[in-house]
């Protein structure tokens, strides 16, 4: 019975909207762009999220990165505590692989943008990076052709190289690039591996467009003690060993190595994944609550406006809603009826501001070419938002028309 | 009949709260707790918002459902494990505010 009076409630308003198709039209308008607006924000949020953080997982949880500079983040960076601080050095993970124990592997990075050539192709401004031999146990390679260095080829600095898949592709469109000779900054570098394809990361540190290379072959190559090649020592924590005692044992060892005073301030930055993760957990607060402000103001003038237009269109059907309870209506199918057409208009207002989201979502991954898109979470939260204002701004319209006595609302123009 | 300045001020303390919950149902805080509980929040503030009118209309049905509203909040707090002093405090608040429906409970309208 609940179901067919719920049915017939429905039927009404379909029929009251599509006889009003203008009013329909511009009174939906309200949600469609609220719905639009706030739903977008939380779709570009959530996926720069996701990416961002697809990005720095890959980094890893349990290293730990000895660095110049912190992670700090705020607007009270204070710069010249670090300015003078020294890059850490090669000789420096040596010390650290002989004395250090908490660690599962150490190794060291640097990297610069230089020009790669191979024949007349060439890739200007590609990331070159030295490494030294364990850092494929810290940050893994999936090779899809070749291998990695040998440890004589790392010792000996030999001039060989592994190539991202866009490297790859850029300049060896045609041919197999395993074993052809190129160029990087002019000296001459043997192709043994091409890196897998990675895809886009927001991080920038994907594989795909850089080239990986011995130390002993990139010092001379980029300036191993300046800061433009961002020198790094990695630090991967044994199973069973907290980033915390690594931290502990490291810092003690550092000190030492750099002979600092007991009292003194370190001159070495350890950063974490988490320092990293905190700041973005800033960052993205702040987007998603300026989404959240816009979003939330474009909704409620929305639903003023499905408000105003269900108060116009009770005052409108009043003669009608009188014939309809003298004939044996009840105050439920009155009340079901309205609020129904105020929530079917918001249903509809929702599903078109979902639809233009889609939309930019699909002109943003054609144009920009990053991963956005429209998730089952954000498609509940579009259509939860446009039921609920549909509630609060129907209900009492609607309650009032339930209310009103058959022959008042009769005799009424 | 003439309704009395207590329900009056019930009424508008929730209309208040409910438009300040209102934004919370699409607030990152809640997005974070599952992809459903947005949805269920939402029930809980148009409940809310429902009993409220009914409340200001006098009828019975209305402090039914805020009962009802109340006891199914409770539940979602302690399911999201949110009890701090907020808590706390509209729990207070609503238990004088249900004492005080009660015993305007008996006079109220039963119809809809």
């Amino acid at each position: 019975m609940f179901f067919v009076l719920f049915k017939e409630s429905l039927l009404f308003a379909w029929q009251s909207l599509v006889g009003n198709k203008l009013r329909s039209f511009l009174s939906l308008l309200g949600i469609t762009i609220g719905i639009f607006a706030i739903i977008l924000v939380f779709t570009i949020v959530d996926s720069l999220e996701n990416n961002i953080r697809g990005s720095i997982q890959t980094l890893g949880n349990n290293v730990v990165y000895v660095q110049k500079w912190p992670w700090l983040f705020g607007p009270d960076y204070p710069w010249w505590k670090y300015i003078n601080r020294p890059t850490p050095q090669y000789y420096e993970l040596d010390e650290l692989n002989k004395r250090c124990r908490s660690t599962e592997a150490l190794a060291y990075r640097l990297g610069a943008r230089k020009t790669i050539k191979y024949k007349s192709s060439n890739i200007q401004n590609a990331v070159v990076a030295g490494i030294s031999h364990d850092f494929y146990k810290i940050k893994s390679f999936d090779l899809s052709a070749g291998r990695y260095f040998t440890q004589n080829e790392t010792d000996a600095g030999y001039h060989v190289t592994l190539i991202g898949a866009e490297i790859a592709a850029g300049l060896f469109p045609n041919e197999d690039p395993l074993g052809k000779e190129i160029k990087i900054a002019g000296q001459k570098a043997t192709v043994i591996g091409v890196i897998t394809k990675e895809g886009e990361s927001l991080l920038g540190n994907s594989y795909d467009y850089q080239a990986i290379i011995p130390f002993n072959f990139a010092r001379y190559l980029m300036d191993t003690k300046s800061e433009n090649s961002d020198p790094t020592i990695y630090a991967k924590a044994r199973p069973n060993v907290s980033n915390a005692e690594m931290i502990d044992e490291l810092t003690g060892l550092l000190r030492s190595i750099r002979r600092l005073k007991p009292l003194s301030e370190p001159n070495f930055a350890l950063n974490e994944i988490s320092l990293l993760s905190k700041g973005f957990d800033t960052l993205f607060g702040i987007i998603g609550l300026a989404g959240w402000i816009i979003g939330g103001f474009s909704i409620l003038v929305g639903g003023f406006g499905i408000a105003n237009i269900m108060f116009v269109s009770v005052r409108e059907r009043t003669n009608l809603i009188g014939i309809q309870k003298s004939l044996g209506a009840r105050n439920i199918f009155i009340l079901v009826q309205f609020l129904g057409e105020s929530v079917l208009l918001c249903i509809i207002g929702g599903f078109f501001g979902l639809l233009l989201t889609w939309l930019m979502t699909l002109l943003a991954r054609s144009a920009m070419e990053i991963d956005i898109s429209l998730t089952g979470t954000n498609i509940i939260l579009g259509f939860t938002i446009s039921v609920l204002i549909g509630i609060i701004s129907g209900f009492i319209p609607a309650y009032g028309a339930s209310q009103l006595d058959p022959v008042e609302a009769i005799r009424s123009n | 009949m003439k309704r009395p300045k207590i329900i009056s001020f019930i009424c508008i303390v929730g209309y208040l709260s409910v438009l300040l919950a209102f934004p919370q149902v699409f607030s990152p805080q809640v997005k974070k707790l599952g992809a459903l509980m947005p949805a269920l929040f939402g029930v809980l503030v148009a409940a809310n918002f429902i009993a409220c009118v009914g409340i200001w209309y006098y009828k019975q049905w209305g402090v039914q459902l805020y009962l009802l509203s109340f006891f199914a909040k409770i539940l979602f707090n302690l399911s999201i494990d949110d009890l701090g002093f907020g808590f706390y405090f509209n729990l207070t608040l609503t238990v004088l505010f249900i004492f005080a429906l009660l015993r305007f409970y008996p006079k109220m309208d039963r119809n809809l």
